[in-house]
């Protein structure tokens, strides 16, 4: 090995270096003094520049500021997922709301009637017209309902003794009440209720009652008391069901 | 929070400290090494799931920190040279160094050698005397032949030590970044 290859590998070698690779550079060492003298001045400063690559400055706030900036990421990662989520739940959830409100919609809508009339049952609102008068009664009605001021023929021989406007299920209705009778009162609601013009339950108050409905119409008689009570009531005063 | 991200801050405290040191010799800026460690940690979070091996991490890190300094050494598009008493004088800037036995002359010297040096020499020599890490680390690190690592570090630390046998002239390199 000459002196140009020896100074060559002189920065090639480094402690921990395999022996054997590097035993021609040692050879040549042992052998030239000023190569020898060159690789001892190299080994020392090679020492000092690994002794002054340890000073280095503090940055006493890095971790907490790479700490709160991963948080922020995390943060903005999480409001991302949550948008994306959104977007692919809101048909599902558009579906499951038109579900429930073409099934379960009427259900809730009759449950309120019955609640209604159990309510109208049990308080019959304050009369707002007060009369005997039984066309008188029929016209003021029909000014409410904007209809005709007659009753079906099964209802034809009901008396009245005074009359208020309520409301029913967002419909416009009047209450009239009975004659001779202070457990009657016939509501005249205008709209047809329900689908099979029925009532299917008047059980959540202590009452009952017979529905009819003539297309645009229906007419309730709202009895306080058990069903046989109502129909004792009807055939009494001559009304068909 | 996450399993995996409680394990990622772990990371954070046990590995910020390296990546800045890396960071401060390769840039010679405590700022520049700071925003380099920050954002190669922030990257290493966004990319986590390309670590095959946990027992490889700290080499994943000093990769992504390296990904990180060649992207910014492209935006660096200038550089002037002030002289160090007008920095000191004009700014009030100071150098803060940890002494650790070193002497100052010795850290100033160093910090004009690796400015004097290229970034293909600059950047294993750094990992070399910083780190000590063998060749086959930093090979692995900078994504490098092993033979290019070796040939280029022989070369690097020939190019060191003449330019430490140098007087040391009091300049600073300070850089000029362009904010895109």
């Amino acid at each position: 090995m000459n002196c140009d290859l020896c100074r060559s590998e002189m920065y090639a070698w480094r402690p921990g270096s395999d022996e054997n690779s590097f035993q021609p550079l040692f050879d040549h060492l042992d052998s030239c003094a000023e190569c020898a003298r060159l690789f001892e001045q190299l080994t020392a400063s090679d020492e000092n520049v690994r002794r002054t690559f340890q000073s280095y400055p503090e940055s006493p706030i890095l971790e907490s500021r790479i700490l709160s900036g991963l948080a922020h990421q995390r943060a903005q990662a999480a409001v991302r997922r949550l948008g994306w989520r959104s977007w692919m739940l809101a048909p599902a959830l558009a579906s499951l709301l038109i579900v429930l409100f073409v099934l379960v919609a009427p259900r809730f809508q009759q449950a309120r009637l019955n609640r209604e009339m159990a309510l109208l049952l049990s308080k019959p609102p304050a009369l707002e017209i007060n009369s005997t008068d039984r066309k008188q009664l029929l016209e003021w009605s029909a000014s409410q309902l904007e209809g005709p001021p007659t009753l079906p023929a099964e209802l034809d021989k009901l008396e009245f003794r005074g009359a208020a406007a309520i409301s029913v299920a967002a419909h416009k209705a009047v209450l009239l009440k009975m004659k001779n009778e202070e457990r009657a009162s016939l509501v005249i609601v205008g709209a047809p209720l329900t689908q099979d013009n029925r009532f299917h339950s008047m059980r959540e108050g202590p009452g009952s009652a017979s529905l009819w409905s003539d297309g645009t119409r229906s007419y309730l008689l709202l009895f306080n008391g058990t069903d046989q009570e109502l129909h004792a009531y009807m055939t009494k005063m001559g009304i068909t069901a | 929070m996450h399993k995996s991200d409680h394990t990622f801050d772990d990371w954070v405290g046990q590995y910020q400290r390296l990546l800045f040191g890396i960071a401060y010799w390769w840039t010679g800026s405590r700022t520049d090494a700071e925003e380099l460690t920050q954002e190669a940690f922030f990257q290493a979070y966004r990319s986590r799931s390309s670590l095959r091996e946990i027992e490889a991490v700290k080499g994943w890190l000093v990769g992504i920190l390296r990904h990180c300094y060649a992207q910014r050494c492209r935006k660096d598009h200038s550089r002037i040279e002030i002289p160090l008493d007008e920095v000191v004088e004009k700014s009030g800037e100071t150098i803060d160094l940890r002494s650790d036995g070193a002497d100052p002359h010795d850290i100033l010297a160093l910090r004009q050698a690796l400015e004097r040096l290229d970034e293909r020499h600059r950047v294993p020599l750094v990992l070399f005397y910083f780190q000590e890490l063998s060749y086959r680390e930093i090979a692995e690190a900078l994504e490098l032949p092993l033979g290019t690592v070796m040939s280029r570090l022989s070369r690097a630390r020939q190019l060191l030590h003449e330019s430490l046998a140098r007087p040391v002239a009091l300049t600073f390199v300070k850089k000029i970044r362009k904010v895109n």
